[in-house]
This record gives structure tokens, C-alpha cells and sequence, in this order.
């Protein structure tokens, strides 16, 4: 079984926010919910100062802190290490999102699913068809899957996540300078895991022992 | 601004902090909302009226006083059960919380609560139910409830204003010393003046330790780390500071310690037990808002 991953690489990214975009359109996000972002911040004192381009999303950690917190087992980690949430099983209580030390979770909630596009102008035809082809349950808490919908599908076809783009994250696919790439960290072929050695890749806020799954080089 | 631009603003930047903010989010130390802002305000009303409910079943258990623990009881799983329900986004699947007990420390506070039901219950209808078992074990589980909100909030390493080692005594003592107030006003309301000043000993000893708590829990988060101190200073300055220093400085020291040391050697009367009793608990609600409010994250980059 593979575990999946994510190497990003900080040096390629140019913070279009391509990936942002993709991801809402992917899973028919509301206004004000991302899985995806990209952060831009800042180190040093002008003429020195540098940028720092960190795009950011659920690290799909092997030691999830959103999973020992959750009382009721919706949120999970597959065989294939995506960290999921099961809709069914979820309360509300929110105690993933509070664990979560990347802050990688939304909370669906009446307001969140009533917030337009356009706002005073209705829902777009968009935001409607996304409704029934992508419901999200309210009162429940949603994140980045990993695109598992088109990891599972893919690979029921024969395909390989992370080469064949219908098996791969539309955040992979989307990106203009192939700063993301996907891949199986088991596999020690893989090109993620060449990436993470040659390029000595690091994860985000390793001292709380998350173990991410996502990997960032330069 | 015409007023569709004002709204588009509004929903890419809500005042709740969700929208897209990319020189902010994460940036900078951002702070935990779900527990406190909104509905979250449930929780934490939740947790004080669960703790308040124990803190008086168990100095009840010591008087073997059994209308103590009758309205502790009710007040823990009425209030603190119903609210809690209030808060959940989907209360008809609370059931389901017991169901992993061995992962999460919710699951196990909710399992703690439903065996404090059973054995409360009991205890209240058997007669002689206040013996040295029945007192022993409810005791434990009642301490069990007291810490359970701030267990709950202690297990998130990424809050380290929460994961302080003082989160815990200083919800264990808080409980005690609120429950203990509350049974010293109920003994008054039932016109037992030598046991009310016979407990004044015991309300100074509390509320010594309890100040120091708070003082250590205030230091040591100070202490801690840079982001620890961030949650130490938003108390201090800015929007929370009239909570902080009319909440705790006066309702949750001030004012309990000009009445502890008016009643000091017993000298006690039903009124200002009565008035130190609804300076602490809207003192103890300070405290506990404000360290819910000012948990903050440490920046991702
Ligand atoms: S990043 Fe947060 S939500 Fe995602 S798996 Fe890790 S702890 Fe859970
Ligand atoms: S909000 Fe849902 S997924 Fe999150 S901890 Fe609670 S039950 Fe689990």
C-alpha cells in the first residue's frame, strides 16, 4: 500500500495562487473556505529583507493531531495515509480544528454554506451545481483530502497518482512551474522521496511530532 | 464603497477571520477561535457549569450534605450537559463520543460524565449512600470532571497557553474553591451558621492556593515561549484588559479577599457569603474566558 505525499518546492513557486483556485473549484468551496493557501511573508529589514512563499495545506500527517483528538473516529488516517473525515460519524465538537496545529480545518456551518459568490445576488450556477455534485455536510468540520476522489478513481483505472493527472491532486496539476509534486513516500523510487533526500526536504513545525506528509525544499 | 463592494469585501475578509489573508494567516501568532468565539461561547459556559456542579458535589461529599449533591448534580449534567449539546453541530450524534474512549480525551470526559450520572444517582437515592466507597469513588470521578474542560484543552500541544503543567491544578483548585462557596452559601440559605463559619478556614485555604495559581499559571505561560507570552499579553493590553483586570483583578481577588478577610476567623455572615460567592463565580468565568480567548497558534512560517 502507498503512502501518499507531497514535496513542495519554495525556490519554484511564484505565488500565482493557481493552486488556491483549483483546489475551490475542485471541491466547489464557499467564499472564505480554502484548502489551499499560499502564505507570503516576510524575514530580514529592507535592502535585506527576503520573501518567504509557503503554500499551505493539510499535511496529512502520519501522527495526526486532528485524530487523537476526535471523540468520535470521523477523522481517520487510510492505508494510504490521507487523514479523512467521515461526514457521518462527525459531532461538531471542533476538537480536531482546535488540535490541528497547522489550522488546516473549516467548520460547515449555516453561514459558510450561505455565503455567495456575488454577494445580495443569489447563487451562481456554479455554487448550485456544486452543492449536489460536492455536498458538504453542515455542522460538520471539512479539509484538503488529497484530491482522495481522484486518487481512488485514477488508480481503479490503472493510473499512477502523481504522473497521470486524472489520479492526481488538481493542485499538482494546476501548478504553471511543477513546484508541487505527488508521489508515494513507501516507494524509495519515487520522485518525491528523490526530492526529499537530494534536497534534504523539511516539514512544517516537525516539534509537534505530526509527522506531515507534506515536504518543502528549495 | 457602493454597497456590493462593501459586501464582496466582507465576504473575502469576514470579521471572523476565515477569509483569505495571506500577509496574516498563520503569519503571525494567530488565535484559536473555535472554543470561545461565536457558538463556541457554549463551551466555554459548558465547561464552568460542569466544574461548578462537581466543585459543589464534591465538598458536598465531606458535610455528607445530600441536597449539595442533588443540585451539584443537576447543575453538572443539566447546565454543563445541555450546553455542551448547544454547542455540537450535530447534538444528535453525541453518542458517538462514546465510542473511542482509548484516543481522545473528550470521549473520556463524556464516559466520566455518564458514570458520575449512574453513580450519583445512586448515591442520592440509597440511603446511606455517603459512605467511605460511594464518598471515595465519587470524589475521584467528581475531581475527574472538575479538570475536564482544561484536560481537554491541556492535550493541544499547539496551544502552549493551554498546554501549561498549571492549566490542570488550576482547574482542579478552581472547582474546588467555587464549589466550596457554593455549598457555604447553601448551608447559610439553610440557617447552619456554626457550619458556615466553621468552612471559613477552609474558604481562606482555597482561595490562598487559588491566588497562587492563577499568579503561577500567569508566570509560567509568560515564561514559557515567545508565542506562550503573546496569549500572556493579550490579557494584559488591548480589548481583554478591563476583562482582565475588573475580572480577575477585582471580581476573582479583590473583592473575595476584602470579604475573606472581613469573615477571617469565622466570623461570618449569610450576605457576604452570598456577595463573595457571585464575585468568584463571575471571577472564575474571567478566567477561564480569558485563557480560552487568548490561546494563540504559533506562526506556520
Ligand atoms: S495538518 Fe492538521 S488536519 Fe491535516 S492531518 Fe495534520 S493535524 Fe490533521
Ligand atoms: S468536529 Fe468532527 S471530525 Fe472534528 S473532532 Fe469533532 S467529531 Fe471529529
Amino acid at each position: 500500500m502507498p503512502r501518499w505525499g507531497m514535496v513542495i518546492d519554495v525556490k519554484r513557486c511564484i505565488a500565482c495562487w493557481g493552486c488556491t483556485i483549483a483546489c475551490k473549484e475542485e471541491h466547489f468551496l464557499p467564499p472564505g473556505v480554502f484548502f489551499n493557501r499560499v502564505l507570503i511573508g516576510e524575514t530580514g529589514k529592507f535592502p535585506t529583507s527576503s520573501k518567504l512563499i509557503y503554500p499551505v495545506l493539510c499535511n496529512h500527517c502520519e501522527d495526526a493531531a486532528c485524530v487523537e483528538a476526535c471523540p468520535t473516529g470521523a477523522t481517520y488516517v487510510r492505508e494510504d495515509g490521507i487523514v479523512a473525515i467521515d461526514d457521518t460519524k462527525c459531532v461538531g465538537c471542533r476538537a480536531c480544528m482546535v488540535a490541528c496545529p497547522y489550522q488546516q480545518r473549516t467548520y460547515y456551518d449555516e453561514k459558510t454554506k450561505n455565503r455567495e459568490f456575488f454577494p445580495g445576488q443569489g447563487k451562481t450556477e456554479m455554487e448550485t451545481i456544486g452543492e449536489k455534485l460536492y455536498p458538504f455536510k453542515l455542522g460538520t468540520v471539512i479539509k484538503c483530502n488529497f484530491c482522495s476522489e481522484r486518487v481512488d478513481e485514477g488508480m481503479k483505472k490503472g493510473l499512477t497518482p502523481g504522473k497521470d493527472e486524472d489520479a492526481t491532486p488538481a493542485c499538482v496539476n494546476i501548478c504553471p512551474v511543477g513546484a508541487r509534486v505527488f508521489g508515494d513516500l513507501d516507494d524509495p523510487n519515487s520522485e518525491i522521496n528523490r526530492l526529499i533526500m537530494e534536497k534534504k526536504g523539511k516539514q512544517l513545525r516537525k516539534e509537534f511530532g505530526t509527522e506531515p506528509a507534506v515536504y518543502y525544499i528549495d | 464603497m457602493n454597497d456590493n463592494h462593501q459586501n464582496l469585501v466582507e465576504t473575502m475578509f469576514p470579521s471572523d477571520g476565515s477569509g483569505i489573508k495571506p500577509y496574516e494567516w498563520m503569519i503571525s501568532p494567530t488565535r484559536q477561535r473555535q472554543w470561545i468565539d461565536e457558538k463556541g461561547i457554549f463551551l466555554w459556559l459548558a465547561f464552568f457549569f460542569s466544574e461548578i456542579g462537581a466543585g459543589l458535589y464534591f465538598m458536598s461529599l465531606f458535610y455528607s450534605f445530600r441536597p449539595g449533591i442533588v443540585i451539584g448534580w443537576l447543575i453538572t449534567l443539566i447546565l454543563g450537559g445541555v450546553i455542551h449539546m448547544l454547542y455540537l453541530g450535530n447534538p444528535k450524534r453525541a453518542w458517538r463520543m462514546l465510542m473511542k474512549p482509548n484516543t481522545s480525551e473528550l470521549s473520556r470526559g463524556i464516559w466520566i460524565i455518564g458514570v458520575f450520572a449512574v453513580l450519583g444517582f445512586l448515591q442520592m437515592i440509597t440511603p446511606g449512600g455517603f459512605n467511605m466507597v460511594f464518598n471515595f469513588i465519587m470524589g475521584i470521578l467528581c475531581l475527574l470532571i472538575i479538570s475536564h474542560g482544561f484536560a481537554t484543552m491541556n492535550v493541544v500541544r499547539a496551544l502552549p497557553a493551554w498546554s501549561s503543567t498549571v492549566v490542570l491544578p488550576l482547574s482542579i483548585i478552581s472547582g474546588i474553591w467555587v464549589g466550596h462557596q457554593l455549598l457555604q452559601l447553601l448551608f447559610a440559605l439553610s440557617g447552619s451558621a456554626t457550619v458556615v463559619s466553621g468552612m471559613e478556614v477552609w474558604a481562606a485555604t482555597f482561595f490562598l492556593i487559588y491566588i497562587l495559581c492563577i499568579g503561577l499559571y500567569a508566570w509560567g505561560t509568560w515564561h514559557m515561549s515567545d508565542v506562550a507570552k503573546i496569549s500572556v499579553k493579550k490579557m494584559l493590553e488591548g480589548d481583554l484588559k478591563r476583562i482582565t483586570y475588573v475580572g480577575v483583578g477585582v471580581l476573582a481577588v479583590l473583592l473575595p479577599l476584602i470579604f475573606t478577610l472581613i469573615m477571617w476567623g469565622g466570623s461570618t455572615n449569610g450576605f457576604l457569603v452570598f456577595l463573595r460567592l457571585a464575585s468568584v463565580l463571575a471571577g472564575d468565568l474571567a478566567i477561564r474566558y480569558l485563557i480560552m480567548k487568548t490561546a494563540v497558534y504559533n506562526p506556520l512560517i
